[in-house]
């Protein structure tokens, strides 16, 4: 698989695609969705699509795709080739959410979770393919969330396509499976040989799987933690386990944003309590004992005189 | 997930982000003085200080303002700085820090040398300000002056410096015109077109804003002046006036409305006796209440009930 188009930059969201078959645009088609590197706090969440006319199913089954869960990374490998290789039926699709993109998007100022950006990514593909000119009659996802609410969404986004929402979809369709291995192969590349955008020198490549259980990820997570900057693109800062080393063991920073205790903020920001208002005489005297008010000119532009320095 | 983050208070810096003019660090001439900050009455607090430059050799009396606003760092090179302010060193008469000297010292309506004038215990650098080209040249514009043989006296005169912060305020009407600084009460965004030109009535507004960016710079009391002297009137803001109070007052003959208009309306009005209690509030009425709070006084604001 070459991955060389997210690989020159891997801080953003990329489409990589076979080419699209020509039964496909003849024929009607079903299609698979399913992800990869949901969990892991290191990587890449790669969503994939996988789709053949619905009378090749037999064939897709005769490649003999399994849940990407239950094979080895070299049957996966093989088993891609062979996708790959039925070009002339099958075609494929894969979204890579890079590392940044989560963190920033689940971080951002109006918070666009894991979920939703799942989500969107899924129908961004769906969509990719009904633009290439598939002809999409059936579409199978593995669910996020509950499984219902995702199929009304899907269905309601697509009207005239058929869309099934299930569980452990990768191990029901063969053609969820075949996405499935997609997307998981895609993953493993990316993860395998990290292209470091950051200028870190020599990074030690030995993070394990990238899940948060991993005591290999672990360790590298203490190792590699930079106490300003935090860490390389690469890592996940939306994950709880990112979090917790930071606020323990790197420099605090303050945003604008962080939700700070009620009073204390207010105390910070100036603000006056609430009960304030309702006593009588104590308001004002604190108000008199300063008389000056510095012009808004000033206060506008946030200037303020100096005492010292 | 979200732990409480301290705030640790800022430690000394020794390093900060100046913008200045070339004229404030030029380096010194030989014999001259380092560019220095000093600590000098502000005119306009009276006893708090504030910061101040002197150019090299004096020259020049600068003002320090800092830009400073919550969550703000800087990268500097390869380093982190966590003051996010960004100073200003702006040109700054030093007229203005002269004036409470003189106004002070003119309270004896007397001529006397400026030297003798300008003397603070609390801030004995405020000696420096003489030096600054501006201040012998312009102390006229504030005191009368009076020259025996080589040695100047000078007199404060109201009349002279409320003239000389009347051309203040109309030189910086002019600058807030022309750097398009908006003065009116509502807030205006650039992006906004107004089919309708500004008023002329907004002299006015220029003339109150000009006014308040120099009264940063004088006494309450001079800026007060100032503002009779620009005619202005005085904006009143409206005080704040204590509603009267609500509450009734306590007393043992029975209750009336303070305005009962059904007495005027029914011809055949007559008192009613006070209701008769019944026999639950009969006891309870008998029972001994010395030393107990009244139920209103939990109510009452906290300083009235400490005072009891």
């Amino acid at each position: 698989m070459d991955l060389g188009e997210f690989e020159a930059d891997n801080s953003v969201s990329c489409r990589l695609a076979s080419a699209i078959p020509d039964v496909c645009k003849t024929e009607d088609c079903c299609l698979g969705i399913d992800e990869a590197g949901r969990g892991p706090v290191l990587g890449p969440m790669v969503y994939g699509i996988c789709f053949c006319p619905v009378a090749k199913k037999e064939a897709l089954k005769d490649l003999k795709v399994a849940d990407s869960k239950t094979l080895t990374e070299a049957q996966r490998e093989d088993l891609f080739r062979k996708l790959d290789e039925a070009k002339s039926f099958v075609g494929w699709a894969l979204q890579i959410l890079s590392p940044n993109t989560i963190s920033t998007s689940m971080l951002q100022r109006s918070k666009y979770n894991l979920n939703a950006l799942s989500h969107d990514a899924a129908i961004g593909l769906v969509q990719f393919a009904l633009d290439s000119g598939v002809q999409l009659k059936e579409v199978f996802v593995d669910t996020v969330g509950p499984a219902e609410k995702y199929q009304e969404k899907l269905s309601q986004r697509f009207p005239g396509v058929e869309v099934t929402v299930r569980p452990k979809a990768d191990s029901l369709f063969p053609i969820v499976s075949a996405a499935s291995i997609c997307a998981k192969v895609a993953r493993d590349h990316s993860v395998k040989d990290w292209n470091f955008p950051e200028d870190l020198g020599e990074v030690d490549a030995d993070y394990g799987s990238g899940y948060p259980n991993d005591p290999k990820t672990k360790a590298w997570l203490l190792k590699e933690l930079d106490p300003v900057f935090g860490y390389p693109q690469f890592v996940r800062f939306s994950w709880s386990t990112t979090q917790t080393l930071l606020d323990s063991k790197a420099v605090t920073v303050h945003w604008d944003d962080d939700e700070e205790d009620g009073e204390k903020a207010a105390a910070r920001q100036n603000n006056t309590s609430m009960l304030s208002y309702f006593k009588t005489g104590s308001k004002t005297s604190a108000q008199q004992g300063n008389t000056h008010q510095t012009h808004r000119f000033f206060t506008e532009r946030r200037l303020q005189s100096l005492a010292t320095l | 997930m979200t732990t409480k983050k301290k705030r640790t208070p800022h430690s000394q810096n020794d390093r900060w982000v100046v913008v200045a003019a070339d004229s404030a660090v030029e380096t010194p001439k030989k014999d001259d003085s380092d560019p220095t900050f000093i600590r000098l009455r502000n005119p306009s607090t009276g006893n708090a200080a504030s910061l101040y430059l002197l150019g090299s050799g004096d020259v020049q009396l600068y003002e320090v303002k800092a830009f400073k606003e919550d969550f703000h760092s800087w990268f500097i090179g390869q380093t982190v700085q966590r003051d996010g302010r960004l100073l200003y060193v702006t040109p700054m008469d030093p007229l203005y820090l002269l004036l409470p000297y003189l106004i002070k010292a003119g309270e004896e309506g007397k001529f006397q040398p400026v030297d003798q004038v300008v003397m603070d215990e609390d801030f004995p650098a405020c000696t420096r300000l003489l030096s600054c080209t501006r201040s012998q040249t312009s102390l006229h514009h504030v005191a009368e002056e009076k020259e025996v043989g080589s040695q100047k006296f000078q007199r404060y005169s109201q009349e002279r410096t409320m003239e000389w912060l009347k051309k203040k305020v109309h030189r910086t009407v002019k600058t807030l015109r022309k750097s398009n600084i908006s003065v009116g009460e509502g807030v205006k965004s650039t992006t906004y077109v107004r089919v309708k030109q500004e008023s002329e009535t907004q002299e006015e507004d220029y003339l109150r804003y000009a006014h308040g960016l120099i009264s940063e710079y004088i006494s309450e009391d001079l800026s007060k002046a100032l503002l009779k002297h620009l005619q202005l009137p005085e904006l009143s803001s409206p005080k704040e006036v204590e509603p009267p109070s609500k509450k009734r007052k306590l007393t043992d003959k029975p209750l009336e409305a303070g305005e009962d208009y059904t007495k005027f309306n029914s011809s055949d009005f007559s008192r009613k006796p006070p209701k008769k209690m019944s026999a639950a509030q009969k006891t309870l009425a008998k029972v001994d209440k010395t030393g107990m709070k009244s139920m209103s006084a939990f109510f009452s604001p906290k300083g009235k009930a400490e005072k009891k």
